[in-house]
């Protein structure tokens, strides 16, 4: 199976999308004529394998190679770099022209910015007197279907960048994606943004449909086909990506990690013969067992796949024992091509369970919801000491510690010092450093003002009792009790605008804001929308409303499950798409504020 | 019938008819077309004219300062310039393409002049015409070819990239008797091809090589091309007019005139009539029968147009064309065609007459074809109340046809609005509709701005619906060349005013304009309206405004900019800065760093740079014994740094915990000969000590660190069940008794699978639940059940069964579905 999602179920047209990007590289290929090495930034390998196949890249004459340190050997005169704007892999280019030049070779070389050019690379690139020798262009890549419902923007971007570094180049590239879906989309009318670059990238959309505005009349799009551009910064929540997922697909990154909708495991865990190679097995939903699997709670899905199984081997004895008229057989047969797909989620399911059915991980899932619940302080700060104290893995105490940090608005000043030492001690003094980057995103904190976790929590029943993981009625059931936040304000805000959250969204961090936008004030907002006429009308004509959620910082499988929950909903009378700067789990976030003084 | 008076201007030639229609009285006065050189733009341009120096001047009579002026079509002068150029006589001038004057003068400079009589620029034709003087010239379109005193022929294949091309030798003894070229888009060769009457025959000239055409056809005077190449018209020594194809081959027309003596001008007209001028008469020579003759009693000028000639002359200018098919059909004398009919029905409807249902009940089945024609006539009439009877004419007659498409006449009408106001003697741009359509609104727009009507041109680009933001970019830099003496707030409301009609124009461009001007301030006012950052940043750079740009380019958030505006400022100032900068951005060292938050006092920040530096010493492999010392020293550096500030106490001394840690790490390096231990946590420190049974030393360690109970406990029972040591565990259990409890030593035994030894703690735990988990962990269900009634927790009661009998159950589930599936070999 292919890792380049199906997309023809999207509700806006993002095959229009990917064929653009298809284009635009196969171009830039056909463009330099004969045969060419092309040397890609090992960053965007997974990107492109969303968008062309190998073989395909390999027919326009192209030798693939992945940027290093090391300058590339090849025997090819043409050389394509395609990398992202960073100074640092600018040293990389230099060093392979240098070297080719020491040498006396003379090559063609062309470097392909992603998705722009910069100053500060190509500064670099004249330093180092190769500016001269390159071809520069631009491969504008700033969005890309990661599925039906998902774009990615594509940026590795980090919450230690937007926290602790200030860089905001990131920000402006997410807007200038959103703002270019509005070219083929027309206007978002209506803005919601929570949070520092949540507000900023709506500021910079603004001054981008100033800049260069989408004209609505010229084009001939009557309406804009997204209703509300939901922004959401990741800093408003660092609640939920603490917590350990429950969804099948969020369970899979938690333990194995997903990599461009695609995991990566032992062969023998798949049920292959050959010991020691890996299997690559995608995760998109042009799988259809797992379209239908991935957002459930994993408890659920072990169930639904036992039904499955047991269904068949119902259906087998019946074939085997019972004569079958010929269309039976033939409704069999297609039963029995679901096999593959069957056979290699029962074995990805019961890897999963050789975590889950550990008591550690109960034991786990027990303290996160007591942190969570904020009445057991003492608990809770003793657990932590004894996982400090056993030297547990480093980011494992960290997502307890910030979830400690955040629900209590910081620790007391002597807690603070001590946990902070203790940890020192464990792990080691380069680790000040860790604790400097935390505290700076204010993830790890002294509490200086009243907790009001609590009354976050209340207002918006983060905690819900008694949930039905089977058949859910509320997204709580993606941590089986706890609703994320996010989500929840996602809720809100497509729901009613923050106008009725006002007083809660003060007590989370950043700014808020409402806009509206491009002269659609003849448009309803739909501000009072669930349960009013104007929804049913729009089932009726069979398309309903989009909304784009946009998260700025990643982004967990959980969150994502709960959003496609939301949009599944009979009274919901929007279909939502998801835009991600990527997929984040806690041991992914919390590994890039760990200190980099060892690199 | 009023369709009479109309026909009756038309003259028969074969079985056509023609006319030519007086579009203009021409506005200026004394001009001799005898006594000037001139040159028409196609297209219904410009008219340059200037006095042929090869005449004598008439004292008195006319200035002897030779002046170059532009006139409209419609005679109207637009522009003068007194004509100094050395360079000797002028030997032609014409218009390019994009209405620019060549002229070319006998040492083969060519000045370009624009159409306001301003010099643009100069170029050389090259040493050959320098030496020898360019003796006849013959242009198109956009190139020209020169012939020299020595016979060499020279071509510019195309004014706008201005290099001249030398022909192949021909090896001419004396002038051609005549000239033509065939332009290269439509030459077979792709360049410059030119047609030589010489002798009795006529060459083919082009840059490669001479081929000899039509040999014995007899001497040619004469010799012009059809418009598109495919046919020339040439007059012979003997006076027959020939057309044949131009490649000689085929024979069209071969019609003999009255005299001998060649004309002064032969032109096509369309592409099916040629025609001659001699002096008072002109002659229109069709394919076959008798020509047309007109008498002319003063000179006139033929100016070749797609569809026809104009005929300019002292007082007029003209349009000879053929009579298109739906006017005759309209106006034919006796015509009885739908379209007549309905023309004539009009006119009964306007009296009121009953005959007007006649004439609709006559045509009723070919109604729409007749309307078409109305429609279609109207396009070519210049007279607007002709155009608006024609017009009303199909209207009338479109309201009793239902099956018409109904844009056409809306299409026609804007395209005729058009027309009329260009032609407006006040503008003069006698256009006909075939040429608007080849010519393309956009390009009539263009010349409009380029004669300086920006009001029409905006006015008609609105119409249009054609962009506004050329004409109006267009008038706002001129507007600012000619604007020198008017302040610069003033200037700039008046620029605004007229920008802003136009959204998202480029305020930039205009600014960048300004400043090019020599008006710099009046370009920063204006770049401050530029809403594209991308484009104004650069801008305001250029003009010397980096604050600005820097407070601009950090609003618009694209980081790239404020790199662009920050390498600007480092680029242009302080070499020293700059320097640095470099030095920064290349090695990533933190002294620069440093340098900038000293500068900002951000001594903490300071601090951790030392920190990390002392970090990264260590990672540098020869310097790893010496560096200690260093190492030492930066993070002391490091610790007194944040114990300039309270908020930093914590780290002030988790800086010395550091350095203390160093110390005692390196003690024990050297006291046990293995470097094992430095940069490894304090309690990484004390297991390696128990590993390696340094008992001693890790205590030592415990009680520099002020170790917790807690931590040295869960630390020791691990190191010892690392080393399975476990005689020296149950002692360790036995020293005291554990402040903290057995849970270590059970979980120890556990995680080691060691299960009799955990047994030994098990029963010590004191609280019966933790006793049930720890029994459960290791199998023993019934000893965990046991344990988890004593607790009396129904609920850790439930958990446990549920653990058992889930894991249990979820394996074999697992089990036997696998064996379900190993029917698998059967498909």
């Amino acid at each position: 199976m292919s890792q380049i999602p199906n997309l023809e179920n999207a509700p806006i047209n993002l095959t229009e999308i990917r064929t653009r990007a298809q284009t635009e590289l196969l171009n830039i290929l056909r463009d330099i004529k004969g045969d060419k090495c092309l040397v890609i930034d090992p960053k965007l390998s997974g990107a492109l394998s969303l968008l062309v196949q190998s073989s395909e890249l390999k027919e326009n004459g192209a030798e693939l190679r992945h940027l290093t340190a090391e300058p590339i050997q090849t025997e090819r005169t043409k050389v394509v770099f395609l990398v992202r704007a960073q100074p640092d892999l600018m040293r990389f280019i230099c060093s392979t022209i240098h070297n080719d030049t020491s040498k006396g070779l003379h090559r063609e070389y062309y470097l392909y910015f992603v998705p722009r050019r910069l100053v500060s690379c190509e500064n670099v690139l004249a330093e180092e007197k190769v500016r001269e020798l390159l071809n520069i262009g631009e491969f504008s890549l700033y969005m890309l279907p990661l599925d039906e419902d998902v774009l990615s923007f594509e940026l590795d971007l980090t919450e230690k960048e937007c926290l602790v570094e200030g860089d905001e180049t990131a920000f402006w590239n997410i807007a200038k994606a959103i703002h270019n879906l509005e070219f083929s989309c027309g206007v978002i009318p209506n803005v919601r943004a929570k949070g520092k670059g949540a507000a900023r990238v709506a500021d910079i959309l603004t001054r981008m449909q100033t800049e260069e505005p989408v004209n609505t009349s010229n084009m001939g799009i009557p309406l804009p086909e997204i209703n509300t551009l939901v922004l959401l910064d990741r800093e408003v929540d660092m609640i939920t990506p603490m917590l350990t997922q429950l969804t099948y697909e969020g369970l899979i990154d938690e333990f194995l990690g997903v990599k461009n909708g695609a995991v990566e495991l032992d062969a023998s865990i798949m049920g292959n013969q050959q010991e020691g190679k890996k299997a690559k097995v995608p995760l998109n939903s042009s799988d259809k067992l797992f379209r239908e699997t991935r957002d459930l709670n994993f408890e659920v899905v072990v169930q639904v796949l036992r039904q499955k199984a047991t269904s068949m081997k119902q259906d087998y004895t019946e074939i085997s024992t019972t004569t079958q008229t010929v269309s039976e057989l033939k409704d069999f047969v297609k039963k029995l091509n679901s096999l593959p797909e069957m056979t290699r989620h029962i074995n990805l399911a019961q890897h999963l369970t050789t975590f889950t059915s550990k008591s550690i991980f109960a034991e786990r899932l027990d303290m996160e919801q007591t942190l969570v619940e904020a009445q057991s302080y003492d608990i809770c700060f003793d657990y932590i000491e004894e996982l400090l104290c056993k030297q547990e893995p480093l980011e494992k105490v960290l997502r307890l510690l910030i979830l400690f940090s955040i629900t209590n608005s910081g620790l007391p000043k002597k807690h603070f010092d001590y946990l902070r030492r203790e940890l020192l001690i464990s792990y080691g003094p380069e680790h000040i450093n860790t604790l400097d980057s935390l505290e700076k995103a204010g993830l790890l904190r002294k509490q200086d003002s009243r907790g009001n976790w609590l009354t976050i929590k209340r207002a918006l029943q983060l905690l819900v009792e008694d949930t039905d993981t089977t058949n859910p009625n509320d997204i709580s059931y993606v941590f089986s009790g706890y609703a994320p936040l996010s989500i929840r304000l996602v809720q809100h805000a497509i729901r009613s605008g923050w106008r009725s959250l006002e007083e809660i969204l003060k007590l989370l961090p950043g700014p808020q804001l409402e806009t509206k936008r491009g002269g659609f004030s003849s448009i309803p907002s739909y501000d009072t929308l669930p349960g009013s006429l104007n929804s049913s009308e729009k089932l009726a004509n069979g398309r309903r409303d989009l909304v784009l959620v946009v998260f700025v910082g990643g982004v967990t499988f959980a969150e994502i499950s709960a959003l496609r929950f939301l949009s599944s909903q009979e009274g919901m009378a929007y279909d939502l798409i998801i835009g991600i700067t990527k997929v984040v789990n806690g041991r992914t976030l919390i590994e890039t504020f760990i200190s980099d003084w060892d690199k | 019938m009023a369709g009479v008076s109309v026909a009756a201007e038309w003259q028969l030639l074969y079985n056509r008819y023609y006319r030519k229609p007086e579009l203009y009285q021409m506005e200026w006065k004394q001009v001799d077309l005898t006594r000037n050189k001139i040159a028409c733009a196609p297209f219904a341009g410009p008219i340059a004219a200037i006095r042929d120096d090869a005449k004598i001047v008439h004292l008195y009579a006319e200035s002897a300062l030779r002046k170059l002026r532009i006139f409209t079509s419609s005679g109207r002068l637009t522009a003068e310039a007194v004509w100094r150029n050395p360079g000797g006589r002028l030997v032609g001038m014409s218009w390019t393409d994009d209405l620019t004057l060549a002229c070319i003068t006998q040492d083969g400079t060519v000045y370009s002049y624009s159409v306001h009589a301003k010099l643009l620029g100069t170029f050389s034709l090259g040493r050959e015409c320098f030496d020898n003087s360019v003796v006849d010239c013959l242009f198109w379109g956009n190139g020209v070819v020169c012939i020299t005193e020595a016979f060499e022929m020279l071509a510019v294949p195309d004014f706008k990239a201005p290099r001249a091309v030398k022909l192949a030798d021909c090896g001419l003894e004396e002038l051609p008797h005549c000239m033509a070229v065939i332009e290269p888009q439509y030459a077979k060769s792709g360049g410059v091809e030119v047609l030589l009457g010489i002798g009795d025959h006529v060459l083919l000239v082009d840059e490669g090589g001479i081929q000899t055409l039509a040999a014995g056809i007899g001497p040619l005077q004469k010799m012009v091309l059809s418009r598109k190449g495919e046919f020339v018209a040439s007059f012979t020594h003997d006076g027959r007019l020939l057309v044949m194809s131009s490649d000689f081959s085929k024979e069209f027309i071969d019609y003999t005139c009255e005299s001998a003596l060649p004309p002064d001008q032969l032109a096509w007209c369309g592409s099916d009539a040629v025609l001659l001028y001699w002096e008072d008469i002109l002659l229109m020579v069709g394919p076959h029968d008798e020509p047309v003759r007109y008498i002319y009693d003063e000179p006139i000028i033929l100016i070749p147009e797609c569809d026809g000639v104009r005929i300019l002359s002292n007082t007029t200018m003209e349009f000879l064309h053929r009579v298109p098919d739906s006017t005759v059909s309209i106006f034919g004398i006796g015509s009885i065609s739908p379209p007549a009919l309905l023309y004539d029905a009009l006119e009964h409807f306007d009296r009121r007459s009953a005959k007007a249902a006649e004439n609709l009940k006559l045509i009723c089945s070919s109604l729409p074809e007749a309307v078409e024609s109305c429609i279609d006539a109207a396009g070519y009439e210049f007279d607007i109340s002709l155009q608006r009877t024609l017009l009303r004419a199909a209207s009338y007659g479109q309201a009793f046809s239902s099956h018409f498409r109904r844009d056409s006449v809306r299409e026609l009408c804007q395209m005729l609005r058009v027309l009329n106001a260009v032609r407006d003697v006040n503008i003069g741009i006698p256009l006909s509709l075939q040429q608007y359509k080849l010519l393309t609104p956009s390009v009539l727009i263009n010349r409009l701005i380029n004669a300086h009507k920006h009001l029409l041109a905006l006015r008609l680009s609105e119409y249009l619906g054609l962009s506004q933001e050329v004409v109006i970019m267009h008038w706002t830099c001129t507007k600012i060349s000619a604007s020198a003496m008017i302040p610069d707030a003033t200037l700039l409301q008046s620029l605004l005013d007229k920008l802003k009609i136009c959204k998202g124009i480029s305020y930039a461009a205009v600014a960048a304009h300004a400043d090019k001007s020599g008006r710099r301030k009046l370009a920063s006012m204006l770049v401050e309206h530029e809403p594209r950052s991308s484009k104004q940043i650069p801008l305001l750079l250029s003009i010397g405004e980096e604050h600005s740009a820097l407070v601009k380019a950090t609003e618009s958030g694209d980081t790239d900019l404020v790199y662009l505006v920050m390498f600007h400022i480092w680029k242009k100032t302080r070499p020293l800065a700059r320097d640095l900068f470099i030095k920064y951005a290349r090695c990533y060292k933190h002294e620069f760093l440093k340098d900038f938050f000293l500068s900002t006092g951000q001594l903490q920040e300071v601090a951790y740079l030392l920190w990390k530096e002392s970090w990264e010493l260590a990672k540098e492999p020869r310097a790893k014994g010496s560096s200690f010392g260093p190492r030492i020293k930066l993070i002391e550096k490091a610790s007194n740094l944040f114990a300039e500030s309270r908020e930093h106490m914590f780290e002030s001394k988790a800086a010395e915990e550091h350095a203390k840690l160093l110390r005692i790490q390196r003690e024990l390096e050297i006291t046990t000969k293995q470097a094992i231990f430095l940069d490894s946590s304090v309690s990484d420190t004390i297991r390696t000590c128990i590993v390696l049974g340094n008992h001693r030393a890790a205590n030592k360690v415990r009680a520099e660190f002020k170790v917790s109970d807690k931590r040295w406990y869960w630390l020791k029972c691990f190191a010892l069940a690392t080393i399975q040591d476990w005689d020296a565990l149950e002692k360790f259990s036995r020293e005291k008794r554990p402040p903290i409890g057995y849970r270590p030593f059970v979980e120890a035994c556990v995680d080691a699978g060691e299960k009799a030894e955990a047994l030994k703690y098990i029963p010590k735990l004191s609280d019966p639940s933790e006793r049930a988990e720890a029994y459960a962990k290791i199998g023993m269900a019934k000893e965990a059940a046991d344990a988890a009634s004593q607790s009396k927790d129904s609920e850790l009661l439930a958990r446990l069964r549920e653990s058992f009998s889930q894991n249990a159950r979820g394996s074999s589930i697992f089990d036997t579905l696998r064996d379900r599936l190993s029917f698998q070999a059967l498909s």
